[in-house]
């Protein structure tokens, strides 16, 4: 079965953001999927409940590793099924999402930011800033993102110290940017672009357009962090 | 003797000439971190450390730095204070090619050798080392988790190593991780049961460095 994820908590966004969200995917998913749902506070048939074993390492004087919640999907064990696909609340989906389903699925996906200099990624590779990985669209199979999981949990207290975003955490233990490779592998270019920083540096980086010919964009910037609020909206759903 | 520098002998200097020239061509994006590097306070920074080893007649053998970024400075000066081995554990790959590049000298004659490594999250100890290392030295402690953490993935193994940590309470940067009040947060953080020596220095960029010696 596939399974299409996604996570909210706290009030950065509304309900209204996940069924915007379902509707997207009816809308463009031309294969069977169950829709679920990770929250702090389920209430609809499609909720489920987020875990709560990693929170008491997050300090909120740092608010480093703030997404750590999207690890509790990573354990397989509240959704029936083999296939998964996680996307962010605030993507905007262009294409059919049976093409994430027929992935060959030899790695698990993440989003690859191909619109960062990998100068820059490289130059701040040990200064935690700079990421070329991005953790809005994720498709993994059955047991393939266990292996993170365990990995936070057995290092939760220094992983919470030291990155200050999930996709960071990804960048040094699960991805080379030296190489361009690693545990995980980036979806390939024509793919996945951002609304906000564009799509393939250095030549197509013109920001604060849709490409309807890829199949997500992405608002997410990584600069945003729990609790802040933005005008993402009017420009999702206008 | 008070030590204000080291040796730029003919060899140093092509070494150096050719660690510059690749920041200017295939390493470009390196260069404002060597630069960063290369300074004046971070050569005090590590005048201070071979001074005080004398002080308290403190001269290891085998020496291991963490984070030791592209050791630039602190090679020769502990080659010239008598170290015979010197292993660096960094997470930066470009930090193993530009620092063999400055080092070239004592990678040839395998004096200095360096690891790609998160040393707070893999253990160090089970690495081929031509001598058993006795000192520790880590001058990037506000870039990283408190050594309680070193200590317990290498546990047993560096039990009667010294240490040797430099810190900051410079909190204004993105990647000062872990900064500290004091030598004594310092020493706290290591969970010193002997400290040789505890200071404090305001360097020629103004950023106040703490520094602990001890086990």
């Amino acid at each position: 079965m596939n399974n299409i994820l996604c996570i909210k908590w706290g009030d950065k966004y509304d309900d209204s953001y996940v069924e915007k969200l379902k509707e997207q995917c009816e809308k463009n998913c031309s294969v069977n999927f169950n829709f679920y749902c990770f929250t702090d506070n389920p209430t609809r048939e499609y909720d489920i409940q987020l875990p709560t074993y990693l929170d008491h390492h997050y300090i909120p004087s740092k608010n480093f590793f703030w997404a750590w919640r999207k690890c509790y999907m990573f354990s397989d064990d509240h959704v029936e099924g083999d296939r998964f696909l996680f996307l962010d609340l605030d993507v905007v989906i262009h294409q059919d999402l049976k093409y994430f389903f027929e992935l060959p699925m030899q790695k698990p996906w993440i989003v690859r930011g191909w619109w960062n200099d990998m100068e820059t990624v490289k130059k701040n590779y040990a200064r935690y800033k700079s990421t070329p990985l991005n953790s809005s669209v994720i498709r993994w199979n059955r047991g393939q993102m266990k292996p993170v999981l365990q990995h936070v949990k057995d290092n939760a207290e220094v992983i919470f110290f030291t990155y200050p975003s999930l996709d960071n955490y990804f960048a040094h233990h699960w991805y080379d940017p030296w190489e361009d490779s690693g545990y995980v592998q980036g979806f390939p270019q024509g793919d996945i672009y951002s609304w906000y920083k564009g799509n393939i540096f250095p030549d197509d980086m013109e920001k604060n357009i849709f490409r309807e010919d890829h199949k997500v964009c992405l608002f997410n910037n990584s600069g945003f962090t729990e609790g802040e609020n933005d005008e993402k909206r009017i420009f999702i759903y206008a | 003797m008070m030590k204000n520098g080291f040796l730029f002998t003919p060899e140093v200097a092509n070494a150096w000439k050719s660690a510059w020239a690749s920041v200017g061509t295939d390493m470009n994006h390196c260069g404002r971190r060597v630069r960063d590097a290369s300074t004046s306070s971070q050569l005090q920074c590590k005048l201070w450390i071979v001074n005080e080893l004398s002080e308290l007649a403190l001269f290891p053998k085998s020496v291991v730095l963490l984070g030791g970024w592209y050791a630039n400075f602190i090679v020769p000066l502990l080659i010239e204070h008598g170290v015979s081995y010197i292993t660096n554990f960094d997470l930066d790959p470009d930090v193993k090619k530009l620092s063999y590049k400055f080092n070239k000298t004592y990678k040839d004659d395998e004096t200095y050798k360096c690891y790609l490594s998160n040393v707070m999250f893999e253990p160090v100890f089970n690495i081929k080392y031509k001598s058993k290392p006795d000192m520790i030295i880590n001058t990037s402690c506000e870039h990283m988790f408190p050594m309680t953490r070193f200590k317990q993935l290498n546990r047993g193994f560096f039990n009667d190593v010294v240490y040797v940590l430099q810190s900051t309470n410079e909190d204004k940067y993105e990647d000062h991780i872990n900064c500290v009040s004091g030598p004594e947060e310092l020493a706290e953080q290591a969970e010193f049961v002997d400290i040789m020596y505890s200071g404090t220095k305001t360097l020629d960029n103004g950023m106040e460095r703490f520094m602990v010696i001890g086990r």
